[in-house]
């Protein structure tokens, strides 16, 4: 759905205050509901953003993209330290086409 | 007749066959007066429903009625040759036939009526549901919240759309054309482009205004740069709220808006009017603190697409 919302004389209202109020106005626990992309009018008073409600966690974890997953803490990305990424990185160039996918995998 | 073999097989047969109808038969017109006793007793009553539904339910009766008097002659040995009924059952029979396709037809507006009596409600595709609920205007949060004395509403609009559209192939609109144009064409092309955008220039739209007997009319006009961004904008605002994206802006957006933006708040137009040489005939001079007229060519580069939001000039 589409979120307007109208602030006047105030600052840009926080997501979890917006979460709060949806879940008052929709009758839903506020675990289930989504919100991103909040933008504020120039001149203030005004943001327009977009939520989902979901029905249920479950339904959460299997629909929801995993950034905004990582938001609410359902989600780790497990990335490797930046160093790691970029030697892994220079390996692989010594490589052409799919030996490049058996390079980290020699390693170990 | 028969041979006396064939008979006595055929006589245990028929006997079994026979008790089989007898009971058949019973439970028959138990059901039959049950459903009498209920029909009278007025537990379905059809003045409310539909018509067509009613003229079908009369005539399979008459049709179940000339049918069972005719098995009850048949049963008592008569013969059905040029009897009345079967020319009654014939014509039932056609005028069934002839209400099939219109029942097909009727199929879905019963179906969803059905549908309504039974769960109550309207299913989530039908389309009265997305008429305006002016309720959702009123704050849905509780009375709670009226002790803070301040003005803030938290107003959230569902939209049901829905995003899905038919997977019907559509054609592209646009449509090679040869293109041998010469550039004396291109040159009066261009001069006739520039005197019409002379022509409704301030300058001239001023003298015209002095020299006609029409009243003086004030309008709401902003400067036309801008109203075409605003168009823009408006565009790019419905496409992001019927996709549930944001894109993100170019440079050369950022820098179209921000110039739209300064033109209409500054007093530009007080000092720098447009160019009218198309019309006077002189050569096309400038002021001094406007850029050169410059020929805006659209390079495209690589992967500059953004799919579906690129608007067809």
């Amino acid at each position: 759905m589409v979120i307007d919302v109208l602030h006047p004389r105030k600052v840009t209202v926080p997501k979890t205050e917006i979460r709060e109020k949806l879940a008052k106005i929709y009758k839903a626990t506020p675990e289930v509901i989504f919100m991103f992309g909040f933008r504020t009018y120039f001149g203030g008073d005004k943001t327009i953003g977009f939520g989902m409600i979901y029905d249920s966690l479950d339904y959460v974890k299997k629909n929801e993209t995993k950034h905004r997953l990582a938001r609410h803490g359902l989600y780790e990305e497990k990335r490797a330290l930046r160093k790691q990424q970029k030697e892994h990185k220079n390996r692989k160039k010594k490589f052409r086409g799919t030996a490049k996918a058996n390079v980290g995998v020699g390693k170990k | 007749m028969a041979a006396p073999g064939v008979l006595e097989s055929d006589f245990s047969s028929a006997v079994t066959l026979l008790k089989n109808l007898q009971e058949q038969v019973m439970a028959v017109t138990a059901h039959v007066q049950a459903l009498t006793k209920r029909v009278q007793a007025g537990a379905y009553p059809t003045e409310k429903g539909l018509s067509f539904l009613e003229v079908k339910d009369q005539l399979l009766l008459m049709y179940l009625m000339d049918l069972s008097h005719l098995i009850l002659n048949k049963a008592s040995g008569g013969s059905l040759q040029g009897h009345a009924a079967v020319l009654r059952l014939v014509e039932i029979r056609t005028v069934l036939e002839k209400l099939r396709p219109l029942d097909q037809k009727l199929k879905y507006q019963i179906d969803k009526l059905v549908k309504t009596a039974v769960t109550g409600s309207l299913s989530e595709n039908d389309p009265l549901r997305f008429k305006p609920h002016p309720s959702n205007m009123m704050s849905k949060l509780s009375s709670d919240e009226e002790e803070e004395g301040e003005a803030e509403d938290g107003q959230s609009e569902a939209s049901g759309k829905k995003s899905t559209k038919s997977k019907k192939y559509v054609p592209p609109r646009l449509v090679p054309v040869h293109y041998d144009e010469t550039e004396a064409e291109r040159e009066k092309k261009r001069l006739e482009r520039a005197k019409r955008r002379a022509l409704s220039s301030s300058v001239i739209r001023e003298l015209k205004e002095q020299y006609s007997d029409a009243p003086e009319e004030i309008r709401d006009a902003r400067h036309p740069h801008v109203t075409r961004q605003s168009q823009e904008d408006q565009h790019r605002i419905n496409y992001e709220e019927s996709m549930m994206v944001r894109l993100s802006v170019s440079k050369r957006e950022k820098g179209r808006r921000k110039r739209a933006h300064v033109m209409s708040s500054q007093l530009h137009s007080l000092t720098h009017f447009s160019d009218i040489s198309a019309l006077t005939g002189g050569a096309a001079h400038l002021d001094e603190d406007q850029n050169p007229i410059k020929k805006r060519k659209k390079i495209l580069k690589k992967g500059r697409k953004k799919k579906g939001f690129r608007r067809r000039r």
